[in-house]
C-alpha cells in the first residue's frame, strides 16, 4: 500500500519543476523567524518582490522600521494580497510571520504571512519554514 | 491521458489526507495557498487551419492551471538522467557557494532568461499564440517574447550569426510535437537555474506537445561539446492551461544582488 502511495504521488507531482526567481532560504534564515507586531507604514509593489515597511516597537520601546520582502506582485495578486489589500492596511497594525537576514542587517526580514487589520491570514511570500506544508525552495 | 489523470484526482485526495494525518504540527492555513487540484483533460487538443496543433494558451506549470509558488505540493524530484558535465564543468559549478549560484543566476540578476531559460528559469506563466508557421512565446519575467518561425527553414548562415540571449532559432513540426532548434545562444544565459552554464557551441532542441485541451508537455535537449561529455534530454515538463492574462512584471527594484554580495562577503570571512 505504502509503494502504491508512493507512485500515486511520483506521478502527480515528478512533472511539476521546482521554480522561483530565487530561493528566499539562500537569503533568510528559517532558524531565525518569529512573529513581529507593528504598524504597516508603506508598500512597494515591485519586481523581482515587492516590500512592506512596518514600524515595530524594540524591547526599549523604541520604534524601529523593519523592512520585509515579499514575493512578486505576480504571486502577490494571484493569491489575494492585491496592491489594493496591501494598501489598504497602511497606517493600521498588522502582525507579520518574519525570517530574519543571514548576512546580519538588522531589521530586514522574508515575509510569509501577514495577518491583515481585519484578521485574514494572508501568504505573501515563499515558505521558508514549511510552516504551510507547501514547497520549501532550498 | 484521461486514465493518467484520474489517477492524479486519486492521488491529489489521498496526499490530502495522508499530510493532515502524518503531520503533527497543524500547516498554518492561509489565504494564497494552492490545493493540488490537477485540471481535468478536457477534451482533445484544437487544431490550426494547416491541421497542426494549436498550442495558444496560458500555460502555468503544474496540473492545477494556477500559479504553482505556494502550492501545496510535495518536493518530489524529476526523475532525469544526470547531466553529463565534463571534470572542469562540474567542478566550476560545485566550486560555487550557494550563496554565489543564486548570485550569478540571470533569474537573480534579471538579466535575460534566453534560451532554453524562458522554460527553465522563468517562475511565471508562459502565453502561447501559434498560427500556421509561427510560434510565438511571451513570458512575465521582464515581459520578454520570443517568435520563431515554424516552416522549418535552416538557420542563418555563419556571416549573420551572433549570440543572441534566444539563439538563433528554427522549428518544424514532428507529427504533433513542435521541435525548435536553437544555436548560436548568448553565453551570458544559463541553462537552469542550477548554475548550469553553457558555451558557444550550445546546440538546445525543444520539444513542445498539447496532449489535451487542458495540458502543454515541454522537454529540452542540450548539445554542448565543450562543458558536455554527450547530450542530455530533460523529461517531460507538465504544464497546464489557466483562466487568466500574463501580468506586466518589469525588474525595477532588485535589492536581491546587493543583499546576496554582502551575505558572500561574510560567508568568506568565516
Amino acid at each position: 500500500m505504502r509503494w502504491m502511495f508512493g507512485t500515486l504521488i511520483a506521478l502527480l507531482f515528478a512533472a511539476t519543476p521546482a521554480f522561483a526567481h530565487h530561493s528566499f532560504a539562500a537569503e533568510f534564515d528559517a532558524q531565525k523567524c518569529s512573529d513581529i507586531t507593528g504598524v504597516l507604514t508603506k508598500v512597494a509593489y515591485e519586481n523581482p518582490h515587492s516590500y512592506v515597511w512596518v514600524d515595530v516597537k524594540n524591547a526599549a520601546g523604541k520604534v524601529e522600521a523593519s523592512t520585509f520582502q515579499l514575493s512578486s506582485p505576480s504571486n502577490l495578486k494571484r493569491g489575494g494580497a492585491t496592491y489594493g489589500v496591501l494598501n489598504g492596511n497602511v497606517g493600521k497594525t498588522v502582525l507579520v510571520r518574519g525570517c530574519a537576514s543571514r548576512n546580519g542587517e538588522p531589521n530586514r526580514f522574508a515575509a510569509s504571512f501577514i495577518k491583515l487589520s481585519d484578521g485574514t491570514l494572508q501568504r505573501v511570500g515563499q515558505d521558508v519554514e514549511g510552516i504551510f506544508g507547501t514547497k520549501i525552495w532550498r | 491521458m484521461r486514465a493518467h489523470i484520474g489517477v492524479m484526482l486519486v492521488a491529489a485526495c489521498a496526499w490530502s489526507a495522508a499530510a493532515a494525518a502524518q503531520e503533527q504540527k497543524p500547516f498554518v492555513e492561509a489565504r494564497g495557498s494552492v490545493k493540488p487540484v490537477p485540471l481535468p483533460p478536457g477534451g482533445p487538443a484544437p487544431r490550426m487551419s494547416d491541421g497542426k496543433v494549436d498550442l495558444s494558451g496560458v500555460w502555468f506549470s503544474g496540473p492545477t492551471g494556477k500559479a504553482n509558488a505556494w502550492s501545496v505540493v510535495p518536493d518530489v524530484p524529476l526523475k532525469e538522467d544526470p547531466v553529463p558535465f565534463q571534470p572542469a564543468a562540474a567542478a566550476k559549478i560545485r566550486g560555487m557557494s550557494r550563496t554565489e549560484r543564486e548570485l550569478n543566476s540571470p533569474g537573480v540578476r534579471c538579466t535575460p532568461v534566453g534560451t532554453p531559460g524562458m522554460w527553465t528559469i522563468n517562475p511565471y506563466p508562459h502565453q502561447l499564440i501559434t498560427k500556421p508557421g509561427l510560434y510565438v512565446h511571451l513570458i512575465e519575467s521582464d515581459n520578454a517574447w520570443n517568435v520563431v518561425h515554424t516552416d522549418g527553414r535552416p538557420h542563418k548562415g555563419k556571416d549573420d550569426l551572433e549570440p543572441l540571449y534566444n539563439g538563433d532559432q528554427t522549428a518544424h513540426w514532428e507529427g504533433d510535437t513542435l521541435v525548435i532548434d536553437t544555436i548560436s545562444i548568448d553565453e551570458r544565459t544559463w541553462i537552469n537555474q542550477s548554475g548550469w552554464f553553457h558555451s558557444d557551441q550550445a546546440h538546445v532542441i525543444e520539444r513542445i506537445r498539447r496532449p489535451s485541451m487542458n495540458y502543454l508537455e515541454y522537454q529540452y535537449t542540450v548539445e554542448d561539446p565543450k562543458v558536455l561529455t554527450k547530450p542530455w534530454t530533460s523529461a517531460w515538463r507538465t504544464y497546464s492551461l489557466g483562466r487568466e492574462d500574463l501580468t506586466e512584471n518589469f525588474c525595477t527594484n532588485n535589492e536581491n544582488v546587493d543583499q546576496l554580495e554582502k551575505l558572500n562577503q561574510v560567508e568568506k570571512q568565516k
